[in-house]
């Protein structure tokens, strides 16, 4: 009982973390209870890919609801994703572990630097470097553009953008897929940047169309994680209900909360979990 | 398509809490029952489901919850595939099928592998 307490609760933490930086819950999860509560890194992977889908589904609701997902550009893209979530869903039974350990320390390393560089960047604004497993916090999208939601996947002047480099784009979301069944993650670490900085879809819209395609990216690989017995209920119910209770929470405490001093504690727990991943990786 | 986006909305907001309420159910059942997280799970059986719900096994719900939750992401592209042919958008008809394919595909090959 203590146990399943214990899991709900490092959850909770990890969604209220999440949901306050913009980060799914997969990147805290798989470290938490791989070296918290020393579960095979696939067990772990397959609880984080389920947290991540839940919470994806009710903030991709909202943002559906609101139009401010551009659903024809995350359904196209979504197509690569789910292929290159097969793929990694496949790799992952065939990598050994210890490797994996180690990309996943590589992974955070690269979430703590992009967190580093918000940081720097802007003091009060949350940066969107993942995308995908927080609820949305539907005061939070009042106001948004309802123009930019039924955008057609080409945009047009009236949208507001224009979406470019959709080869890139496909290629680059393919990869968002790997990464997504290797490491139980939504994937937006990638998709957000690569819609807006590579593609030209604004933020607010590629965080959200990220966020929908989330739900279907880790659905992709999660199935296979299901279908190979790695996805245990008696874990995934606690820590995946810990999971979005926290995320629900952290959605509405995000005004109130000073996130630059977040970002700098949580840098710091990140440099330091893919420290001990790695670490884990060596043994 | 932007009412079917806000109905399309809607149902997955409450896909998702109906997969969180199984979940809940089943995490308290695992309380009431003093089964924890680390007890091994007994293997999915899709033809004792219903059975094992009316005998209130925690697993049960478990269960149920997680493929709601899973469902339901594909559930969204299926039911957006179905707004598009309603407009006569078939190229993103094609798109919504081709992901559930390349799904299909992905877990049929994960089965065969694993027996």
């Amino acid at each position: 009982m203590e146990l399943a307490l214990a899991m709900g609760a490092g959850g909770v933490v990890a969604g209220v973390f999440g949901s306050l930086l913009g980060l799914g819950g997969g990147v805290l999860i798989v470290p938490l209870l791989t070296l918290g509560f020393g579960l095979p890194l696939h067990q772990a992977v397959g609880v984080s890919l389920v947290s991540v889908i839940m919470t994806s589904s009710a903030s991709a609701g909202v943002y559906l609801e609101r139009h401010v997902a551009n659903l024809r550009l995350g359904m196209t893209l979504e197509l690569f994703t789910s292929a290159g979530a097969i793929v990694g869903g496949a790799i992952a039974f065939l990598l050994d572990e210890h490797l994996l350990d180690g990309l996943f320390a590589v992974l955070i390393a690269y979430v703590a630097l992009s967190m580093l560089r918000g940081v720097r960047a802007d003091a009060t604004v949350a940066v969107p470097v993942a995308g995908g497993g927080a609820p949305a916090d539907p005061a939070a999208l009042a106001g948004s553009a309802a123009s930019d939601g039924p955008a057609a996947l080409t945009g047009s002047a009236a949208d507001g953008y224009q979406v470019r480099h959709l080869r890139m784009g496909l290629l680059g979301s393919a990869f968002a897929g790997i990464a997504s069944a290797l490491f139980g993650i939504g994937g937006g670490i990638i998709k957000v940047p690569l819609m807006n900085l590579v593609m030209g879809v604004p933020l607010r819209v590629a965080t959200a169309t990220s966020n929908l395609m989330v739900g279907i990216t880790a659905s992709a690989s999660a199935f296979i994680y299901f279908a190979k017995g790695e996805i245990d209920p008696y874990l995934s119910g606690p820590t995946a209900i810990g999971v979005f209770v926290g995320a629900t929470v952290g959605s509405r405490l995000g005004h109130r909360v000073d996130l630059r001093l977040l970002r700098i504690i949580f840098v710091l727990v990140l440099g330091y979990t893919a420290f001990a991943m790695l670490m884990k990786a060596v043994s | 398509m932007i009412d079917v986006e806000a109905r399309i909305g809607r149902a997955l907001i409450a896909m998702t809490f109906l997969g969180v309420g199984l979940l809940v159910a089943g995490v308290a059942l695992m309380l009431i029952h003093g089964i924890g997280p680390l007890t091994a799970s007994p293997t999915f059986d899709p033809g004792h489901l219903v059975s094992s719900l009316l005998a209130l096994d925690p697993a049960a719900p478990l269960w149920l919850g997680l493929i709601v939750i899973l469902v339901t992401p594909v559930a969204r592209v299926i039911a957006a595939g179905i707004g598009y042919a309603r407009h006569g958008q078939w190229a993103m008809v094609g798109i919504a099928a081709a992901i559930v394919i390349v799904i299909a595909i992905g877990v049929t090959s994960a089965l065969i592998t694993e027996t």
